[in-house]
């Protein structure tokens, strides 16, 4: 099971390090609290000042008019979607298994202030069928068309859902994780040479504190043990099971 | 006979029997993909009952590129590279929402100098694609004296920009924790000195003054004259609700009268610092658009006046591993780009490479509430909103 957002009713423990952004991030974990109430969700998070709320299928409609209704978020920034995936054929694979699924996300602002709401729903990859937004935001009827023909979804109830980009005869669905970048199948990237680790940057730390600046060696295990932090927490706040999200 | 002599009853029987011979039924014409007013490659099938538009359908996509699935193969430093090309007029605003927010995953504090130097290039990017606007606008609407006066002084702001980050149109200039030291000057804390060439702070100040006399000369030419306000006064209103439900965002949502600016309400960069007053319009037509744009381009060099007086001394870069790689999560940062609101939904899975980048572009916006728009219009007013719309081929497409 894998636990890409944190599912938990309570605020996320805010780190002690971070006083800065201690009073923008409640303000995010907040107004996602409200928002998650608006739509009767139960699941929410609020991790690195994004405000998301997991709502049902079933729901999608009703939540995202309850929440442009009841939270003012009146102004539609976009609607996208991710490809949740165990096989890969582009980028770096995934280190745990997932639940094979299409993660629809719609994100909604304030015209007013700067609330933002993301709000997510699954759709199973051999049902990809979900309501259309149109009638709520004229916008996302374009956002739908690009997800359509990106992911091969279909949107019920969509008036014109036919090619944005791409042309007629193209076969499939690109940004599927599956569907192949041809031109880096036929030739490497030369590029691809910094993606792959080289000789000096095996090991990145090691290389840092061997480094000569005086500074860089001091600060450099600071850094790193941040982002070790950073990760560790995330894995600590996640974890709940995906049924769990209404 | 009388009758008959009667020129008025004659002109009557006459239009009669042209109305029985010629229908006028709906045509079906294609504008562009080449057009010059579609500032790229954009076809529009606009369905006519003789002057009048009935329908608009733009096709776009000839300038697709793909980027989302280019990011999925590229390492976050390699995407700023690439991220420069989205909306070319101002390539260095597109840099900003990406590197805020994989800063943000990473939890890296970036020191004060670099964002200062981070919101003067973002402001003079926004200069440059504004100047562009108000020169290229009137130019479709038949006015070609502006152009020639506002890429003068746009030069000036393109070679402020050159001079710090090496590129006219493409920078590449931000760094994940700060922005890139000049040529020979190292990374080194040492030498950070050597980040803003000499001179530039005078230079700038002198292209602000430039900046400042042409918008008064753009006030005189065109905002007083009168065919242009025949050409866009009352002309494709865009009303505020209409607006936000579309997503249209920066200067032509400000246009339709909602004060929404993200400069004022996000925290990307630190404009809190500065006073500046966010420009709005009253009727949301082709007018305020204009007129909206030539406000920013005054605020926009008050902020640089102001940025200038104190840049923070310091470091330019945070210090950050040697190779990016991004805690697992996702996150949104947003921006105030000149076109209006881009942002990049980052979701990492802890990698060097993200899972899914989204990238939301103010132009795919902004052109998708024109089929709306245009219903009822005249054919000359297709030119008239397209032009005050602002967009970017590149920008839509992605």
């Amino acid at each position: 099971m894998r636990s890409g957002i944190s599912v938990t009713t309570n605020p996320p423990d805010e780190p002690e390090s971070a006083v800065d952004a201690g009073d923008s991030r409640s303000e995010v974990a907040e107004l996602a609290a409200r928002v998650a109430e608006l739509v009767g969700s139960e699941s929410w998070s609020a991790d690195f000042g994004n405000a998301k709320v997991r709502v049902d299928r079933s729901q999608w409609f009703e939540a995202v008019e309850a929440a442009r209704d009841g939270a003012d978020l009146a102004f539609f920034s976009f609607l996208s979607a991710i490809d949740w995936s165990n096989d890969v054929a582009v980028g770096e694979p995934l280190d745990e298994t997932v639940e094979e699924r299409y993660e629809i996300l719609v994100r909604l602002s304030s015209g007013r202030n700067n609330d933002s709401v993301t709000l997510s729903t699954d759709v199973p990859k051999n049902d990809a069928r979900i309501p259309t937004l149109v009638d709520l935001f004229g916008g996302a009827n374009w956002h739908e068309r690009e997800a359509a023909e990106m992911f091969g979804i279909e949107f019920e109830g969509h008036p014109n859902l036919n090619r944005l980009y791409l042309t007629d005869e193209f076969e499939g669905h690109p940004l599927r994780k599956t569907y192949p970048l041809v031109s880096r199948e036929i030739k490497p990237w030369p590029g691809m040479v910094d993606v792959e680790d080289m000789p000096s940057t095996e090991n990145p730390e090691a290389e840092q504190a061997g480094s000569s600046e005086d500074e860089a060696s001091n600060q450099q295990p600071a850094a790193s043990s941040e982002v070790e932090a950073g990760s560790g927490e995330r894995a600590a706040g996640s974890g709940s099971p995906e049924g769990d999200a209404q | 006979m009388s009758q008959t002599l009667d020129p008025r009853a004659a002109a009557h029987v006459s239009e009669v029997a042209v109305s029985v011979e010629l229908q006028t039924p709906g045509m079906t014409i294609n504008i562009g993909p080449q057009h010059p007013s579609t500032h790229g490659v954009l076809r529009l099938v606009a369905e006519l009952d003789g002057e009048r538009i009935v329908n608009v359908e733009p096709v776009i996509g000839y300038m697709h590129r793909g980027y989302e699935k280019l990011s999925e193969v590229r390492t976050y430093p390699q995407i700023t590279a690439l991220v420069n090309r989205i909306d070319w007029v101002s390539g260095f605003a597109n840099e900003i929402p990406l590197i805020v927010a994989v800063e943000r995953l990473m939890e890296i504090e970036v020191p004060e100098r670099a964002q200062s130097i981070r919101l003067i290039l973002t402001e003079l990017a926004r200069i440059s694609n504004h100047l562009v606007f108000l020169s290229s606008y009137p130019l479709e609407l038949g006015a070609s004296t502006p152009l020639m006066h506002a890429l003068r002084e746009r030069e000036h702001v393109l070679e402020l920009i050159e001079g710090v980050t090496g590129g006219r149109f493409h920078p590449n200039f931000n760094r994940i924790g700060g922005v890139k030291p000049a040529a020979g000057g190292g990374s080194t804390q040492k030498k950070v000195l050597q980040d803003l060439p000499k001179g530039f702070l005078a230079e700038t100040r002198l292209a602000m003054e430039k900046v400042m006399a042409i918008c008064d000369d753009l006030d005189s030419l065109v905002t007083g004259n009168e065919i242009f306000h025949a050409r866009t006064k009352g002309v494709a209103i865009v009303p505020p609700d209409l607006a936000l439900a579309y997503g249209v965002s920066g200067p032509n949502l400000r246009a339709s009268g909602v004060a929404f600016d993200l400069r004022k309400h996000e925290d990307y960069l630190p404009y809190d610092k500065y006073d500046f007053d966010v420009a709005i319009g009253e009727n949301g037509d082709c007018f305020d658009r204009f007129d909206v744009r030539l406000q920013e381009v005054r605020q926009a060099a008050r902020i640089i006046g102001q940025a200038i007086d104190d840049i923070p001394s310091g470091p330019l870069q945070a210090k950050v591993p040697r190779v990016i790689k991004v805690p697992k999560g996702e996150t949104y940062v947003r921006a105030e780009n000149p076109k209006g609101e881009m942002g990049y939904y980052i979701v990492s899975e802890g990698g060097r490479i993200p899972y899914r980048l989204k990238i939301r572009t103010p132009s795919f916006s902004n052109l998708s509430i024109l089929p709306w728009a245009l219903k009822g219009l005249l054919v000359p007013d297709i030119i008239a909103l397209l032009g005050s719309l602002d967009f970017v081929l590149g920008d839509v497409d992605r």
